[in-house]
């Protein structure tokens, strides 16, 4: 038995090329990482998983260089590893993708490949033809034959750029490969083509960490896991030993309840809060559009793969993007709004995708976002009364048990989950009957999603309309009354609940029509 | 998160929000030590007049930069708010007072109406303001010397230049228009919507917009106040000098964005304040007057005022990373 151990312990494949041992790194008074002890063996590929703010990013930032530390010691392949900048780290062969894209969006993807160090001719001048070698080198390395070196990258789609940031992390001889969130913005065609790109990697013997929010992509494709939560390194395990609801344990530190998705169906009579007939927003490729109904206390899903559709029609009934034809009715009557103020006064909500971007400002205080779609609560004769707003700002924060320092703090100060809690405060501080939601959990960790779908579905038992679109099957199936599945910019059918399963939805946003 | 942290916080923002008000106090006590006449009821009268204009364009100006934009027109605008003004003051067969209102009416629809047009022109086709306003800066110029046929405007009421130069308790009257100008726009960004509004379109355009408000309407607001206060800068020049000259106020814009920089604003907008101006712009004209009395020449004076400009963009750079890192 103990034989056998060292033996394997000594066998080529399990090489550990990395270790991190009592590892700490404090920002001023906030502890980011807490004692982390962490390993990598060769051509493993590792998962990295945790809330937010459980030290991932941390973790990451300490192993490419960004951040120093002081306390604990890192080992890379034999000698004490110590990057005071990413030049060093990269040097090492320790390479990062990040989650947003750090390519020249205007350059040729030869050029992009190339960027860190470009290739010169013997007269010192930009050497043209050696990058487009190179590029198509590094390309063909992960099986990217059918990308055009010299196309502009802005061109290609995201899953290309993504693939092309690994290229280029590649072409230098990369130990250790670091994937953050990787396939946040991936169709799931795109993911498994990543998916065996990664595997391809670790056969040669690159070592990828994969940090993601996604435990299917975990089981999928690596051979261990290791969990951080509070700045510290809770378990590590191997993939065969441990299951998804181990793991989400492990993260959260208790269990997870899941909501009753038994719950009994619509009654007819109940009124529609909103109506779509032939919906058409521009660019849609259907020609029939979208047609639903929407009733009041029912959660409908809409499900579909990135560019089915899905955002570009919630923001077509919000009134963001124009709407070429079809008909829209709230309460039985047609409307038709031209902006997004409009939707608001007809008593609609919209909790956008992208809460950095649409959804919060960031810098400005808790109680400033939280009025922001509903200033008449705060003012009086344009005039703002702040102390009205900290209390309206603090009752909802209770309310939704939002965990915030001084209602006056930036909202930037909040962890992802308590800021889609602000989001969501703003919506219903506009008191609104329909709250459409896209993606109303990402980026947000276990325990805030599990709060957040425990509100959402108290609103639809006081009476609230709400429509969530989600890329996120298990959210959808644990949260909606009916899922629509779309594909196309129309809807391809609808899944009941006695018939929840990811391949019944999944079937149907393939469809090709 | 604990209370020592928030304390710490706290103190960090005093000395970050003082920070301006120090190196005032630094630079006055300076100048009163090493310079005779600095700290002399008439030197500083003299202090205070002379920013005044400055001051009242910045206050404008500040409204701009909070929403990210940037307006180089103000100077031209002024100058044709001033001839203007200047023709109607002149138009026969008017009485004093008349001639005056009349005037000051002119003057103030006409920046208002340069204003509303930048702010019209680049909200609505989300152009750069930096290249609109690059064009009125042209466009007012041209005007003003095309009104004018390039002769200076003159022969005011005497009421009018006796507004210009009149003092309460050694404090020149148009200064204490401008610090009112201050106080109106502080309480605008302070309490009313329109001031969320700009503080938030500063920061994030699309949540704005998205959260039911007309990013167009208040970004044309910000412009036609920048427009409104270049007006106003043009009555009081005309009050002070007595004329109206289509070649007045070139290069003034410089001095007015530099003034909303030094005050802490961020060019990017979204972060910054009214009073930071106010300081900004008593920076500008306590070094101006201080290095003279020094002895130094003016060139040594324009080059010591554009590295205070580089300092205060520095300090506002390191000021929005520590921002970020905490």
């Amino acid at each position: 038995m103990t034989n056998i151990q060292r033996l394997e312990a000594g066998s080529d494949n399990d090489e550990t090329v990395l270790r991190v041992t009592g590892l700490k790194k404090h920002f001023g008074g906030v502890k980011a990482l807490d004692g982390v002890d962490f390993s990598l063996r060769k051509g493993e590929v590792h998962a990295l998983v945790g809330e937010n703010g459980a030290g991932k990013s941390t973790l990451i930032r300490v192993l490419t260089g960004v951040h120093t530390f002081k306390d604990g010691a890192i080992t890379l392949g034999g000698a004490s590893f110590a990057p005071q900048s990413p030049q060093q780290a990269k040097a090492r062969g320790v390479q990062v993708v990040h989650q947003e894209l750090n390519l020249l969006s205007h350059l040729s993807v030869a050029e992009n490949i190339s960027i860190e160090a470009l290739p010169r001719n013997r007269f010192g001048l930009y050497d043209r033809a050696e990058t487009r070698r190179r590029a198509r080198l590094a390309l063909d390395a992960i099986g990217l034959s059918d990308v055009d070196v010299d196309a502009v990258v802005s061109t290609l789609g995201i899953a290309h750029r993504q693939l092309i940031e690994i290229a280029r992390a590649l072409q230098s001889d990369s130990a250790i490969l670091i994937l953050d969130e990787p396939t946040a913005t991936l169709t799931d065609r795109e993911k498994l083509r990543l998916f065996d790109i990664v595997r391809a990697m670790a056969a040669r013997g690159v070592t990828v960490v994969f940090v993601t929010h996604h435990l299917d992509e975990v089981f999928a494709i690596c051979q261990r896991v290791t969990v951080f939560r509070n700045g510290k390194t809770i378990i590590t395990q191997d993939i065969p030993q441990t299951s998804p609801a181990e793991v989400v344990r492990h993260m959260v530190g208790r269990e997870v309840g899941q909501l009753a998705t038994k719950r009994p169906a619509i009654p007819a009579n109940v009124p529609i809060a909103l109506s779509l007939k032939s919906f058409r927003v521009a660019g849609s490729s259907s020609a029939d559009g979208v047609s639903l109904d929407l009733r009041y206390g029912e959660i409908l899903g809409i499900a579909g793969l990135v560019g089915s559709g899905r955002t570009e029609l919630l923001r077509g009934i919000f009134a963001i993007d124009p709407v070429v034809s079809g008909t829209l009715q709230r309460d039985g009557v047609d409307i038709s709004l031209k902006n997004p103020a409009q939707a608001i006064a007809a008593g609609i909500g919209f909790v956008t995708e992208d809460r950095k971007d649409e959804g919060l400002i960031l810098s400005m205080p808790i109680a400033a976002n939280t009025t922001l779609a509903n200033m008449n609560l705060v003012t009086r004769l344009g005039l703002l009364r702040h102390r009205g707003e900290a209390s309206i700002a603090t009752e909802y924060g209770a309310k939704l048990q939002l965990k915030f320092g001084k209602i006056s703090d930036a909202v930037s100060s909040l962890s992802g989950g308590n800021q889609q809690k602000v989001v969501l405060a703003k919506w219903l501080a506009t008191a609104p009957r329909v709250l459409m939601l896209d993606e109303p959990t990402r980026g947000v960790d276990v325990g805030a999603k599990a709060e957040i779908y425990a509100i959402l579905r108290d609103l639809a038992d006081q009476g609230m309309a709400i429509l969530v679109v989600s890329s996120e099957l298990p959210e959808l199936m644990t949260l909606c009354d009916r899922i629509l599945v779309m594909a196309q910019n129309a809807i391809q059918g609808c899944v009941m609940p006695a018939d929840y399963a990811e391949e019944n939805i999944l079937k149907l946003a393939y469809r090709q029509s | 998160m604990d209370t020592t942290a928030n304390t710490r916080q706290g103190l960090k923002e005093l000395i970050n929000r003082a920070g301006i008000g120090l190196a005032l106090l630094g630079l006055v006590v300076f100048f009163s030590v090493f310079t005779e006449h600095f700290l002399t009821a008439n030197n500083i009268t003299n202090i205070l007049t002379q920013i005044t204009i400055n001051l009242i364009l910045a206050v404008g100006m500040t409204f701009v930069i909070l929403i990210g934009g940037i307006d180089l027109s103000v100077g031209s605008i002024m100058a044709f708010a001033a001839v203007i003004a200047g023709k109607a003051m002149t138009m026969p067969g008017l009485g004093p007072t008349e001639a005056i209102l009349l005037a000051v009416m002119a003057g103030l629809l006409a920046g208002m109406l340069c204003g509303l047009l930048n702010g019209f022109l680049s909200a609505y086709w989300s152009i750069p303001s930096f290249i609109i306003t690059l064009g009125m800066l042209n466009i007012a110029r041209g005007a003003a010397l095309q009104v004018t046929d390039a002769q200076t405007v003159y022969a005011f009421p005497k009421e009018f230049s006796e507004f210009g130069s009149s003092l309460i308790f050694g404090v020149p009257v148009v200064f204490i228009l401008a610090l009112l100008l201050v106080a109106v726009a502080w309480f605008i960004l302070n309490h009313t919507i329109l001031g969320r509004m700009i503080y938030g379109i500063g920061n994030n355009e699309e949540a704005v917009r998205l959260a039911g408000h007309s990013v167009f309407r208040y970004k044309m607001i910000a412009f036609t106040i920048c427009g409104l206060t270049a007006g106003i800068a043009a009555i009081v020049y005309m009050a002070r000098l007595n004329i109206a000259s289509p070649i007045a106020g070139i290069g003034f814009e410089l001095n007015a964005i530099a003034a909303v920089i030094i005050g802490g604003t961020s060019l990017n907008g979204g972060r910054g304040s009214v009073i930071g101006t106010l300081m900004g712009a008593l920076i500008i004209g306590v070094l101006a007057n201080g290095l003279i009395l020094l002895g130094l020449s003016d060139f040594m004076r324009q080059m010591i005022t554009g590295v205070v400009l580089i300092a205060a963009v520095l300090l506002d750079q390191y000021r929005a990373r520590y921002g970020r890192s905490t």
